[in-house]
């Protein structure tokens, strides 16, 4: 013990050293980001283009077995899995959704969910140049397709 | 000679102070200058017209309420650019932790262990060396703590651009998946045809598929060699 005491960094100072790096990563990198995600959020909700994004989207949704209401699911789970989990259930609950589209969901709300929010967090604390993450937010996309036509077939 | 000298130059420095004054302004200013009026000024203020997008006050939003018992300091429903602060602040003693805990694990070897073990796993699966399983294992629970463990993992010279990007990809989607699944998920579990299981492997499953997505395209398209860094 007492020889670890004298060496001039100890596991302590290691920890303080690694936290330091975690304050300033958080305060400079995580939460301008955050403050930019909510209030993009504050300004879709406001504006009210869900429905009508709906709508639009409502062909490319009936290739994966879905009704378009549920692109509303999968926008609303895009700015925070929570919501996006929230909009199916109650879809659910008013019949517009059955059983069989939620399970075709479910996967979709989580491999593109969160995306504003976790992009700050994964992409931002892990330092991946700024240039590359609309590549990032592309293949959670793909991904989430991917998962919507594997559990059309086992749905 | 010197006296023309010292003219220009007066004119210069006049030219300069003028700058304000005499530097052109696009269409494209004066219309910023009446979105500003207009965003600051909280004439768009009315909460249930959609116009109010544009209103400075209703971006900053509100923090949330504290009534019920279960609220934290963040409160219950709050919005926009305040709610995304006090959330950014519960996230931070996670980051810090984790950082503070992987520096300690990092300067005892536990990264380079698992960089000499894991390699020959990953290397297949994903085209990462062994320190990506750490993250894998890690990402699964905590996004911020596998985020950090990749920062350090790319510092430390263990993995390169084109290893951090798909690592960072991996973690991206379906992230904190573990703790995400099984608190929102839950709300949607009697409304699934199939175990609850399954859609969780499907999405483990989609996670592998994407960041491989990225290792193809990536070996496509900078053979051999890596990307370049910033």
């Amino acid at each position: 013990m007492e020889n670890k005491e004298t060496q001039k960094t100890n596991v302590l100072d290691w920890f303080i050293e690694g936290a330091r790096k975690g304050w300033d990563i958080s305060i400079k990198n995580m939460m301008p980001n955050i403050v930019m995600a909510f209030t993009i959020v504050q300004f879709i909700n406001k504006l009210g283009i869900m429905d009508v994004i709906g709508t639009i989207f409502s062909p490319i949704m009936g290739i994966f077995g879905l009704p378009g209401e549920a692109i509303t699911v999968l926008l609303s789970a895009w700015l925070a899995m929570g919501s996006g989990a929230g909009v199916a259930a109650s879809l659910y609950a008013s019949g517009v959704l059955t059983m069989r589209h939620v399970t075709i969901l479910m996967p979709a709300i989580y491999l593109m969910g969160a995306q504003l929010n976790y992009m700050s967090r994964c992409l931002g604390i892990s330092n991946l140049p700024k240039k590359y993450w609309k590549w990032c937010l592309l293949v959670c996309i793909i991904n989430a397709m991917i998962a919507m036509w594997i559990m059309n077939l086992i749905a | 000679m010197d006296k023309n000298k010292q003219k220009t130059e007066q004119t210069r420095l006049q030219e300069r102070s003028d700058l304000g004054m005499s530097q052109k302004v696009g269409v494209a200013g004066y219309f910023a200058l009446i979105f500003a009026v207009i965003f600051f000024s909280g004439l768009l203020s009315d909460k249930e017209n959609w116009a109010s997008a544009f209103d400075y006050s209703t971006l900053t939003g509100n923090f949330g309420t504290m009534s019920k018992e279960t609220a934290t300091f963040r409160g219950i429903g709050g919005t926009g650019a305040m709610d995304g602060f006090l959330f950014s602040i519960t996230l931070m003693p996670a980051v810090i932790l984790a950082l503070g805990i992987i520096n300690v694990l990092d300067k005892l070897g536990a990264l380079r262990a698992a960089q000499r073990l894991l390699t020959p796993l990953m290397r297949p699966i994903m085209g990462v060396p062994g320190v990506g399983a750490f993250v894998c294992v890690t990402g699964l629970q905590s996004s911020d703590a596998g985020a950090s463990i990749i920062k350090e993992a790319r510092e430390t010279g263990m993995i390169t651009e084109k290893e951090r990007f798909i690592l960072a990809t991996w973690l991206f989607s379906a992230s904190g998946i573990m703790v995400n699944y099984f608190g929102s998920g839950a709300a949607l579990f009697d409304a699934l045809t199939v175990p609850i299981i399954v859609p969780l492997l499907v999405i483990i499953a989609g996670k592998f598929i994407g960041a491989n997505i990225v290792r193809i395209v990536l070996n496509i398209k900078y053979k051999g060699s890596d990307i370049s860094g910033e």
